[in-house]
């Protein structure tokens, strides 16, 4: 097992850059999440791990070994493949035990290995089928079998569930949790689930356009997002942004002003000028509460009459949509608070929870 | 490059090292250098002796190279059309699977694995004047013609049996090309169009052609490639239809041997192969 | 499809296949009918012979001793005139006693098999390197490789054949025996190689590039990978190209004639069956038996080759 380094990661395609200069440290044991929408580098970043792609400039280092030039064979790693890359030829044992076979491992320890992976991952009745015998859940097993029977520094998970229904999928995704928790290996999974993100990860690292966005244990990057596509990306529904503006004393949201002073998440300290400064504020639709159902403190502010323009429910919860400052936002509650549409509601905020945005720079302010 | 591109590169090109080799020295440099026996009066031991453009001038001005061009570009007609048409009936009749499929594709794939050797024996036969199946059936069963012909021994009337012949041995090929295209039209489109009122003819015309087009502009730019220099399905089943190929050979290994000659026929047989291969390149293959 | 299935829409489907098949088949059937029958029958139109005749293949697969020749009383006394040295009279007696009816099938047949199986199997390895090299790896000159092979493909032999021939001639290969045969070998690759990079190229772009990453972070070098995933998953393919590359030598006629004319006794057998026909030693039904016998190796490797096309398929081991 080895802690990982990436320093100053450059990888152009071309002349287009896909990862733009990343700086990342992973440590031994650690289990990190690469997540990001499609096409922000970070399937690109592993496989740079992984040496199955040439950083154009920038180090990686893998335990002590800046492996830059060390062939992608040579680097003790383990992957599990978004397609699986099951070789179709061999059965799911020989698939399973390929590794070490090409490793000399003796007989009596592949035994061992073998029986009590296919234990863990229940593939005992499979081992000696086919990969085209097996079904998709059945082959994403066999690929993770393939990869945690090995004794590897580092294990790759390149968006290994994206193939899988969502129910398979929540099931493989605890597993995997499982597994981590049980050998305790240094991980990096790639996914653009951000779900598998907040639930699997030691350390979330968001990717955007080529750059790390934020790196942070889950609950930082949702709480604490360093900027609004963080915040956005993150959480499901995804933040409210609602244009206002900041004043000395108050924000200005639509007709509301939140007082400044129990705005305690926001730095900004310094003294704004008459006019106010124009800010992105985010509220997450989690945080709304109904007003017959919480006191009001000190700490919250409460928003109103807000008419209610949509809802949708979900079961347990439902989502409701009502016009804030000019844009449509979304609050979720749950099945206690019974609605119509059309009809005005109270709905009051925790003000720590409020975050404020840079209306250029998009970062926290 | 990072060391480990360079790696990778330098196993390529060793990789790829004998062929190159054997392609280089055995058919680009032979491609050159035939330009430059086009240029000399050439005896089939070897010797040499500069002309210049002579060849060039004695094949311009060579009654048979005009015929011979006029032959092949009946050759090349017959057998375009004709194997397009048939592979395209080919393809859309199989293309729904029936009991004994599998059987009759290995059936209709048989002409075009089958050596040319010994197919052209059979095909002799049947055209024979005193035995052939052929002069039965149209002078004695049918009664279409008067009297029974060698087809094959008139160069005129065999030119289009190698036509025929063509068509049979080259048609499967077509048909594979169609039929694959086929196959992979959504069957969406036809239930768009027949519940917009289409019947089955113009589904085709509607649906099945613009699909196909392409694959025919390929099956059609194929055939020509490779039957401009068909040699052996001619020359073997009628030795005297002169299609530029066998006008070639003739030149180079037969009678008054003049391979300088030959060779100049082959340079100009090369400009228009070349116009055709660079059309297939650019326009269709995304090699 | 969508239309109805009525039964003149049936009959009509019936009939245009039966007329497809026969009219592929009619050669063939023709080919074999002749080949098993009599002189007296070959002018019957019917392809069912009214007896079966079967000499032309025990003659040609040497079932029948051929006919002791006598040599003649005159000559017979020459051999006996003890003047003469050992090696004359034997050239002598050799000479009369050849049998020139005689059609060596199974001696042509043997070197259609090492040239064609030979050429193939070269072929084979060099378009496996090749074909591999230039669909799987990165490297600048790797798009005109590609596209002089599909040029080289589709370049045929006829044009070929003069510039090829003087080349033979002037590095002296082509005056001798062996090396008209060597130079015949070689043209056998040449004329295979560019199909067999042309398919295998095809077919491993279709193979995922994560098989063969899985491999090598299993710990397998890139040759590794090769041998250990890719080869293994070809297999149906490698024997489907080398079946194609076999066939295309086997056909072979132009250069086989160009430098094996002189040298009967390296004849293929396109180039044997031509110089039969022509020979008016030709008799139909050895001729057709003869077509029959050269043919029957091609439909055999077919057959196989098109039963094993269907192993053929890497899905299983990758979605998508």
């Amino acid at each position: 097992m080895a802690a990982i380094e990436l320093k100053n990661i450059v990888k152009s395609f071309g002349d287009t850059a896909v990862v733009k200069g990343i700086d990342l440290n992973i440590e031994d044991g650690e289990f990190v999440v690469l997540v990001g929408p499609s096409g922000c580098g970070k399937s690109t970043t592993l496989r740079m791990i992984a040496g199955l792609e040439q950083a154009t400039s920038g180090d990686i280092v893998i335990g002590d070994r800046v492996v830059n030039d060390i062939e992608p064979q040579h680097r003790n790693i383990a992957m599990v493949f978004q397609n699986y890359a099951l070789y179709p030829h061999k059965s799911v044992k020989e698939n399973i035990i390929f590794a070490l076979r090409r490793q000399k491992v003796d007989n009596q320890d592949i035994e061992r290995r073998l029986t009590e992976v296919s234990e863990m991952l229940q593939l005992e009745a499979l081992l000696d089928r086919k990969p085209a015998d097996l079904s998709g859940g059945q082959r994403q097993r066999v690929a993770m079998g393939r990869a945690i029977i090995r004794e590897a520094d580092l294990f790759l998970f390149d968006e290994p569930l994206s193939n899988l229904d969502s129910k398979l999928r929540s099931h493989m995704r605890t597993e995997i949790g499982k597994i981590h928790n049980k050998f305790g290996r240094t991980s990096v999974y790639v996914t653009h689930d951000q779900v598998e993100a907040m639930t699997l990860a030691d350390k979330v690292v968001v990717l955007h356009d080529g750059y790390i966005a934020q790196a942070g244990t889950p609950m930082e990057v949702y709480l604490n997002p360093a900027n609004v596509f963080v915040a956005q990306f993150i959480g499901s529904p995804s933040m409210n942004i609602i244009e206002g503006r900041l004043f000395n004393d108050y924000l200005q949201v639509g007709n509301y002003r939140l007082p400044r002073q129990q705005l305690s998440n926001v730095a900004l300290q310094t003294t704004i000028n008459e006019q106010g400064l124009p800010v992105k504020v985010g509220i997450r639709p989690d945080f709304f509460n109904d007003s017959r159902l919480f006191p009001e403190t000190d700490n919250t502010f409460n928003f109103n009459q807000l008419q209610i323009d949509l809802i949708e429910p979900m079961g347990f919860d439902k989502e409701i949509l009502f016009n804030l400052a000019g844009g449509s936002v979304k609050a979720r509650l749950d099945l206690r608070s019974e609605f119509k549409r059309g009809e005005r509601v109270d709905l009051i905020v925790d003000l720590s929870r409020v975050l404020l945005f840079d209306n250029e720079t998009d970062l926290r302010l | 490059m990072t060391p480990l591109e360079r790696a990778e590169a330098r196993f390529g090109w060793k990789l790829v090292a004998p062929t190159i080799v054997i392609l280089g020295l055995l058919i680009l440099y032979p491609l050159m250098y035939n330009v430059y026996l086009s240029f000399f009066d050439v005896q089939l031991n070897g010797s040499k002796i500069f002309v210049g453009l002579e060849n060039y001038i004695k094949l311009l001005s060579n009654t048979d190279y005009y015929s011979a061009i006029a032959t092949t570009s009946l050759y090349l007609f017959g057998t375009v059309v004709g194997t397009t048409l048939l592979g395209l009936a080919m393809a859309l009749l199989l293309r729904d699977p029936f009991m004994g499929r599998g059987l009759v594709n290995a059936a209709i794939m048989l002409p075009y694995v089958a050596p040319v050797i010994s197919v052209v024996f059979g095909w002799q036969f049947l055209f024979d004047p005193i035995s052939g199946v052929v002069n039965y059936l149209f002078v004695d069963l049918l009664g279409l013609w008067s009297e029974r012909s060698n087809l094959i021994g008139d160069p005129d009337s065999a030119l289009w049996v190698v036509v025929l012949f063509d068509i049979w041995k080259h048609a499967p090929i077509a048909y594979l090309l169609i039929l694959s295209k086929l196959v992979s039209i959504s069957r969406d489109q036809y239930e768009a169009a027949a519940i917009d009122g289409y019947g089955p003819i113009g589904r085709f015309f509607h649906v099945t052609l613009p699909e196909l087009y392409f694959v025919l502009a390929t099956v059609v730019l194929l055939r020509l490639i490779w039957n401009l220099n068909r040699f052996e399905d001619v020359y073997l089943l009628a030795p005297n239809v002169e299609t530029l190929p066998i006008f070639t050979y003739y030149q180079a290994f037969t009678g008054v041997i003049d391979q300088g000659l030959a060779a100049a026929t082959s340079v100009i047989q090369l400009g228009v192969l070349s116009i055709f291969i660079w059309f297939y390149i650019k326009k269709i293959m995304k090699w | 499809m969508l239309g109805k299935k009525t039964i003149k829409g049936r009959i009509g489907f019936a009939l245009a296949i039966v007329l497809l098949v026969s009219f592929s088949l009619l050669p063939f059937a023709q080919i074999l009918s002749t080949s098993l029958k009599h002189q007296y029958d070959w002018g019957n139109p019917s392809l069912i012979p009214q007896s079966i005749n079967l000499d032309a293949y025990k003659e040609l697969l040497g079932v029948t001793e051929p006919e002791q020749v006598e040599i003649p009383a005159a000559i017979q006394k020459i051999l006996n005139n003890p003047k003469l040295s050992e090696d004359k009279k034997q050239a002598i007696a050799a000479k009369y006693t050849a049998n020139d009816n005689l059609f060596p099938f199974g001696k042509y047949m043997l070197n259609s098999v090492i040239f064609s199986v030979g050429a193939a199997s070269f072929s084979l390895v060099f378009s496996v390197m090749g074909a591999y090299s230039i669909s799987r790896l990165r490297f600048k000159g790797q798009v005109v490789i590609q596209r002089s092979v599909l040029f080289v493909y589709m370049v045929g032999g006829v044009l070929l054949m003069v510039p090829l021939y003087q080349m033979a001639m002037n590095v002296g290969l082509a005056s001798s025996l062996w090396g008209s045969a060597f130079c015949l070998f070689l043209i056998y690759i040449v004329q295979t190689l560019p199909v067999g990079m042309y398919m295998l190229g095809n077919y491993f772009r279709g193979i995922p590039f994560a098989l063969e990453e899985a491999a090598m972070m299993d710990g397998c070098s890139r040759k590794e990978a090769i041998i250990k995933v890719v080869l293994p998953l070809s297999l149906p393919m490698l024997a489907t190209v080398f079946i194609y590359c076999f066939i295309i030598g086997w056909n072979e006629y132009l250069f086989a004639s160009v430098f094996l004319k002189q040298y009967p006794e390296f004849h293929t057998l396109p180039l044997a069956l031509q110089e039969l026909f022509v020979s008016k030693n030709a008799i139909w039904d050895r001729i057709m038996a003869a077509s029959m016998l050269t043919l029957a190796p091609i439909v055999i490797c077919f057959l196989f080759a098109s039963r094993f096309m269907k192993g053929g398929k890497t899905d299983g081991g990758v979605k998508g």
